[in-house]
């Protein structure tokens, strides 16, 4: 299969191979949360709500120094294109949500917030591909909706390695194809590596290039959610002017 | 759960009394919806709709199944409502499985018919393909994204607007040789058959509280709630399923009352969600 | 930059799942023409001076792919959504097409129409794939048109008469493939130019094929849907058709879905498939089993015979085993045993371009020089092809390259269109490029990617190579070299040392190739591809560049060489004590030819240190052969002949057997062992992705022909396993002493050939070699010459924990491919050289009528096959004239023998008779070696 037309050099879909796929963020889709966000990376879509900082509720699980950081990923039955069965608490589901709560502690400023809870749940709508990525950067807006210090905002993207090329951002067809997939999480400013996964062989030297990539899309990432950040914080300015 | 003082208590009820709610709503009337189609694209059918900060997405996947024996002539529905931590956190883990079942039965009720089939709101027998052999199983599956209460009647209309949206693929069949043999199946790419909503339903839930019944209650109203009545009533007026909960009980001639209330509600809310689907289809042809 | 555009699209895995996928729109997709002021132009490709450019649709890409490859045609904008639509209907074409848009001397510029910003059309109500193609390649072009403005035209070629016709309307100028050439002004370019289908734009002049002729020959093929459904419900079979190589009207469909091949008769039954046809087949009635008998192929109008060839050397050079002399009660018996079918319908063709040359015919009269002519192709497998040409008379005594492009079922032959003219029938050179072309061998010189793979010359050992510690330094031993005389790549040498305890230590050093050729380079590729180096009679193809067969990797004498050595300690009696494996650097002190080894080990004078070591190794290898043997290995025997080359013309001047000495055997016998031991090696540390070599045991079946012989003439052979057919071959000793040898000659032919396989395909018992009696086999000593060498290399430097393990060798699927390569390069080398020889043969006996002793091999209804030892040839020779058939002979099937009846006149299995060997010419050029009994 070419996943890279070798005499266009364009991917299956018209992407060039370092070039990400159309993202959209928008703040507050869920009105009773405390923030809450919708991330879009192509055709797949994810809500983040995040509830807290509030009492903990199981007593048991409260920290003294610092908040307690829960997570939850479910898929709705109709994200895939094959309908599933069961939205949450399979093994993949359990991983992807530790991988995101590891992800977000790195980036909360726990210990301001002592024996609170902060409860980030993560809805997928539809998968096609880089979920966890899109998952980490609806998390980001959410945090930062809800108000809860953050030391810097943390983004998500993947990179693959088909047809001898890295490849920014898979999508489903091109995460199927069996290839690697690394992806990685960074503090964009702080420019430090907090997520990274990989799921097959690869070479150390193409592995290098490939994560660079991977990098490089968490930093437009970045660019592009601290715009939506402002332009959501203009928007309240606007309202409470009015 | 929701957490009211004494005082936040008697404003609902008083409110509620005087046909004056807390959101400015008098007691028979619907916040305002706003309905989005085609949300989910690689469904077969999907909407989203909000009331107030209640918000639910449903879609409709159609897969190729095998009608039951009972009833050869017709084909499966399947109504799934799954609610999402998003909406609140008590429905994390297991947490939001009762009230998921409780809605998924409720609709069924609602949607369905008996278990014969008949008075299904939903025209079974135009999902068969095959008599006895191949039909369509429509999967309905409701999320709940943000609850603020009036879940049921949301989702129903959530899953109107989807099935009005609803293109199920063209299917060309090659009857094997023998009686016995499974026939061959041909979805064809691109011919989509709209499916007929004309009979679907609407349900509209009657909320008592104290000695009123509201429609559309919020989380809040909810909470001071005694019992429930859901009816569902399609276009003509004709009552296609019911529902009452709720712990408290209730004297048959204002089940009646309440009945023929419903019924007058549910013409205004289709007509509401005509235009609104009629809205969004242009939208979504943009 | 991006735009996003969603679109909708369905597949059936089973389940109805609606996929959906994004499709981005860009607007920096660039035209390709060095004159455009708009776009980018460091990417384009159209000159910039041209007048016109040529927009072409799908059907003319996958039919005219030839005219396309000619240099004439230039200045070709490629659409993406026609390379698409190509690559799902032909991958050979697409390949085709590929190759044209990256080379650099032609202007074949591709536009992603499909994604550009302006070009994209979105599929309409009611509008089939085909229509909505047609219609973006036709926005495609005005978007050219509008885009390049009136400086330049263009033109969309197309034999679509709709698409023509709304593209006209459209504004566009739209031309047919035959009106765009004819305006070239190139008659011999419309020979090129593949016959349009019935529903395309017809050729004007070309009025029907013989009207009066036609009628329906072949059945309808069945449509793809009923196809379908008849595989699903078991009552067509799919698989891929195989026809018998020396009797193109019977095929063989390898069925997986009855687990046995389904034989098919005659052409009628073969309905219009190819070898290599991907086919459904249909199984005829019970009763209509029974294999047909040889006289039914000379009812068809073409007659076949056959030709003189080499002596095969393996089954799989063999005819199958189809007797032509078959008694009635075995016909009988018969009926049952092999299900037979038909051809229902084709699921992918395996078209491709063919060698030959036109049936002879003479000059038609007027027409416009246009003359219908019927192409044979050399590969007796393939119908004859009818093709116009408007150069006959150019092309009849010439080799040509013809493609198929159609074939109705009102058509007895299938229709196709000249492709090229290889050279002149008979001459050497020519020939010789045919045979390459038949067996798919790329003797194209290297390219420059590969050979920038090659180290610096000269090469010398650098002190870094000496540092490593993974390399040991055996410089100073007395190594050596035994070879063919005037090998120039030398790739296996030995030492062999005396020990103190009596012991000898015995070193196979292999030149270190993979330390020249590393994986994933374009060097590797290109080996992979190729797979082996080709011998023919004049001439070799290279695996590998010179620089590394013939110097750097040679490992020639009194220069360091790098070398992969495998070293035993061994006891006089031959007994391995231990082994290691190392790379090394070696000086190798003397490189020997076979006769000079003999010539010194035979000299009884000679006690130089040399001489020493090769007589201990010889004595070794007697022991270990004795052991080898003992063990069931069998001894093999085929004619190899040996050709006497002018060195001037490269004509042929004598013909002989090729000698096999001690010192052969000496170094074979070493090989072997290093080759055991590699492969058990890297077995030990990879079982599941070694690559060796195995030998499957004959079946009985195939081992029938050879028992029919022996039975013929008295003989008891016990083919229950390899010791047991060793040893009745051994015992196996007639009153001449050739008889021995032509007994094993008809056993070797009657086993398949050793293939490569993937060690985690198969499980453990199925490794054997049959031949060798070897449990574990494999290749590792010759890696200049075959790929598999190479890997195998590479697997035992993973093994030794020196190297790394290249990833392909992860992937299962990718090393079985590899493999399967490997045996088709192999195979077809083989052939190539066995065609070479035979080519060789006939030049050689052009001049040079000559009378010689046969044996008689195989006894046929009119005459027998024999066995010329001398030249290592077979070949038939008649009692009667050809299509005399039942004449007054008689066949004796059981004691093998064909008797003139009411005369005493007999000729029976393997006797001698005398013949004479002339090359006659039935036809004009068309040479062939007759055998007559003098």
């Amino acid at each position: 299969m070419e996943y890279v037309n070798p005499l266009t050099g364009f991917r299956l879909d018209g992407r060039r191979p370092n070039e990400m796929r159309q993202i959209r963020g928008e703040i507050g889709v869920v009105a009773k949360a405390d923030g809450s966000a919708l991330f879009e990376m192509g055709n797949t879509k994810v809500i983040a709500a995040v509830y807290g900082p509030r009492e903990v509720q199981n007593k048991g699980q409260q920290i003294n120094n610092r908040a307690l950081v829960r997570c939850e990923y479910s898929m709705a039955n109709f994200s895939t294109g094959d309908r599933r069965r069961r939205p949450k608490g399979d093994r993949r589901s359990t991983e992807i949500s530790l991988v995101i709560r590891q992800t977000m502690e790195a980036c909360i400023l726990t210990h301001l917030l002592p024996h609170s809870q902060i409860d980030i749940f993560v809805q997928v709508l539809q998968a096609d591909g880089g979920t966890r990525s899109a998952c980490i950067n609806a998390a980001t807006l959410a945090l930062a909706d809800a108000g809860i210090p953050m030391r810097d905002i943390v983004t998500s993207c993947s990179a693959g390695y088909l047809c001898s090329t890295p490849l920014l951002d898979l999508n489903y067809i091109e995460d199927s194809a069996g290839g690697p997939d690394v992806t990685v999480g960074m503090l964009a400013k702080m420019d430090k590596v907090t997520l990274l996964q990989m799921d097959a062989k690869l070479p150390m030297d193409i592995f290098e290039n490939v994560m660079q990539l991977a990098i490089e899309g968490c930093k437009a990432v970045a660019h592009y959610i601290r715009e939506v950040l402002l332009e959501h914080t203009k928007q309240l300015e606007c309202h409470r002017g009015a | 759960m929701v957490g009211l003082s004494t005082g936040e208590k008697r404003f609902i009820h008083g409110g509620i009394a005087q046909d004056l709610r807390s959101d400015g709503r008098k007691r028979l009337h619907f916040r305002p919806f706003c309905v989005e189609t085609g949300v989910i694209p690689q469904a077969n059918g999907s909407a989203r709709v909000r009331l107030g900060a209640t918000d639910v997405i449903v879609s409709i996947k159609a897969e190729l199944g095998k009608p039951s024996s009972f009833q050869p002539d017709k084909g499966k529905v399947a109504i799934f409502v799954d609610c999402s931590p998003t909406a609140a956190p008590e429905f994390e883990g297991r947490g939001g499985e009762e009230l998921s079942s409780e809605l998924s039965f409720a609709l069924e009720r609602c949607f369905l018919g008996g278990k014969t089939g008949a008075g299904a709101g939903i025209d079974l027998s135009s999902l068969i393909i095959v008599e006895g052999k191949v039909c369509w199983d429509l999967y309905i599956d409701g999320l709940v994204v943000s609850s603020d209460g009036n879940l049921l009647d949301a989702l129903a209309a959530a899953i109107k607007v989807a099935l009005s949206n609803t293109g199920i693929p063209k299917v060309n069949v090659d009857l094997g040789p023998s009686p016995d043999d499974q026939p061959e199946v041909d979805v064809s790419d691109e011919e989509f058959l709209q499916f007929d909503t004309s009979g679907v339903p609407v349900v509209v839930t009657l909320t008592k509280v104290g000695r009123h019944y509201i429609v559309d209650a919020t989380l809040e109203e909810e909470s001071q709630m005694s019992s429930a009545v859901s009816v569902s009533v399609n276009r003509h007026g004709h009552i296609c399923g019911l529902t009452k909960r709720g712990g408290a009980g209730l004297d048959p001639s204002v089940i009646l009352d309440m009945i023929s209330v419903a019924k007058h509600v549910s013409q205004n809310l289709i007509s509401v969600l005509d235009s609104e689907i009629a809205a969004a289809e242009a939208n979504a042809k943009e | 930059m991006l735009q996003s555009k969603s679109f909708v699209k369905k597949t059936k895995q089973g389940r109805v799942v609606k996929v959906v996928r994004e499709h981005y729109l860009r607007d920096d997709i660039y035209c390709g023409a060095l004159s455009c002021k708009v776009c980018d132009t460091s990417a384009a490709r159209l000159t910039s001076s041209a007048s016109t450019i040529l927009i072409v649709d799908t059907n003319v890409v996958l039919h005219q792919i030839d005219l396309l490859e000619n240099p004439a045609i230039d200045d070709v904008v490629v659409l993406s959504v026609v390379l698409e639509e190509v690559r799902n209907k032909n991958l050979s074409v697409y390949n085709r097409v590929k190759a044209l848009c990256t080379n650099s001397l032609r202007k074949f510029f591709v536009f992603s129409n499909e994604h550009h910003r302006d070009t994209y059309v979105k599929e309409m109500v009611g509008e089939s794939p085909n229509d909505r193609n047609d219609r973006a390649i036709r926005v495609a072009a005005r978007w050219y048109q509008s885009h390049l403005g009136g400086s330049t035209q263009v033109l969309l070629i197309t034999n679509d008469r709709e698409n023509k016709r709304k593209a006209i309307e459209e504004g566009l100028s739209a031309e047919t493939v035959e009106s765009y050439v004819k305006s070239l002004g190139q008659p011999n370019l419309l020979d090129l130019v593949s016959l349009p289908t019935s529903e395309d734009v017809g050729m004007e002049e070309v009025e029907d094929l013989r009207p009066s002729k036609r009628k329906v020959i072949y059945n309808e093929h069945k449509p793809m849907s009923e196809i379908t459904s008849g595989l699903l419900r078991g009552i067509y079979h799919q698989g891929k058709l195989r026809v018998n190589r020396y009797n193109p009207f019977e095929a063989y469909v390898g069925s997986e879905s009855i687990g046995d091949e389904i034989v098919i008769h005659g052409r009628a039954n073969m309905n219009r498939a190819f070898d290599g046809d991907i086919v459904a087949v249909e199984l005829l009635p019970q009763d209509q089993w029974h294999e047909e008998k040889s006289s039914i192929i000379a009812d068809d109008e073409d007659d076949e015979e056959e030709d003189v060839h080499l002596v095969p050397s393996s089954a799989d050079d063999a005819p199958r085993n189809t007797n032509l002399v078959q008694p009635a009660a075995a016909s009988t018996a018969s009926t049952s045993s092999r299900p037979a079918g038909r051809v229902v319908g084709i699921i992918k063709r395996n078209w491709h371009s063919y060698c030959g040359s036109l049936e002879p015919m003479p000059m038609p009269a007027g027409n416009g020089g246009i003359a219908h002519a019927l192409f044979v192709s050399k590969d007796r497998r393939f119908p004859k092809i009818r093709i116009q040409t408007r150069q006959l008379e150019n092309l009849l005594d010439k080799r040509i390259v013809v493609a198929v492009d159609s074939w109705d079922c009102l058509s007895r032959y299938p229709s196709g269109h000249y492709v090229r003219t290889i050279g002149k029938i008979g001459d050497r050179d020519t020939e010789s490029e045919v045979l390459l072309i038949e067996n798919d061998i790329n003797s194209r010189p290297f390219s420059a990617q590969v050979l920038a793979c090659l180290p610096h010359l000269p090469w010398t050992l650098s002190s870094e190579v000496l540092a490593n510690p993974n390399r040991q330094d055996l410089r100073h031993l007395r190594v050596f070299s035994v070879d063919p005389p005037g090998c120039k790549d030398i790739d296996d040498a030995l030492h062999c040392t005396s020990l103190p305890n009596g012991n000898f230590e015995v070193g196979v050093h292999i030149a270190d190739v993979t330390n020249f050729v590393l994986p994933g380079t374009p060097l590797d590729e290109e080996a992979s591809q190729r797979g082996t180096s080709v011998y023919l009679v004049e001439r070799r193809i290279d695996m590998l560049p010179k620089p590394l067969t013939e110097d750097i990797c040679s490992l020639r004498s009194d220069v360091e060489r790098l070398a992969f050595s495998v070293i035993w300690e061994m006891t006089s009696e031959a007994e391995i004590i231990s082994t290691r494996y190392t790379k090394s650097v070696i000086k190798s002190c003397a490189a020997l030819s076979y006769v000079e080894a003999q010539a010194r080990m035979d000299d009884s004078r000679l006690m130089d240190s040399l001489t020493t070591d090769l007589r201990n190794l010889n004595s070794l290898a007697k022991v270990m052969r004795h052991r080898r043997i003992e063990r069931g290995a069998l001894t093999l025997a085929s004619a190899e002949v040996k050709f006497q080359i002018d060195t001037e013309t490269h004509d042929p001047l004598d013909i002989g057997m090729y000698q096999i000495r001690e010192a052969n055997q000496m170094i074979e016998e070493f090989m072997l062992a290093a080759n055991v031991s590699v492969a058990e090696k890297i077995l030990k540390h990879f079982p599941l992705c070694s690559l060796l070599r195995r030998h499957p045991t004959p079946t009985k079946e195939m081992l029938e022909p050879l028992l029919r012989t022996a039975a013929a003439i008295g003989l008891d052979l016990d083919i229950s396993s390899s010791k047991a057919l060793a040893d009745s071959l051994d015992h196996a000793v007639g009153d001449d002493p050739y008889f021995n040898k032509l007994i094993r000659i008809l056993a070797t032919r009657c086993m398949t050939q050793a293939v490569y396989f993937c060690s985690g395909d198969l499980s453990p018992s199925e490794y054997h070699h049959y031949g060798l009696a070897a449990p574990l086999y494999t290749h590792f000593t010759s890696p200049i010459r075959r790929y598999a060498d190479v890997i195998v290399h590479r697997l035992l430097a993973a093994a030794l924990g020196i190297a790394k393990l290249p990833p392909i060798f992860m992937d299962g699927l990718q090393l079985t491919s590899i493999a399967d390569n490997l045996n088709y390069r192999h195979r077809n080398a083989q052939m190539a050289s066995r065609a070479s020889v035979e080519l060789h043969t006939l030049i050689y006996f052009r001049k040079r009528p000559t009378d010689t002793e046969a044996r008689i091999v195989k006894i046929k209804s009119n005459g027998f096959i024999v066995f010329i030892p001398k030249f290592g040839i077979e070949g038939p020779v008649y009692l009667m004239p050809r299509g005399d058939k039942g004449g007054d002979w008689v066949v004796d099937e059981v004691h093998q023998k064909v008797m003139r009846t009411g005369t005493n006149i007999s000729y029976g299995i393997l006797q001698t008779v005398r013949i004479h060997m002339e090359v006659v010419e039935p036809q004009p050029n068309r040479p062939k070696l007759e055998l007559t009994l003098t």
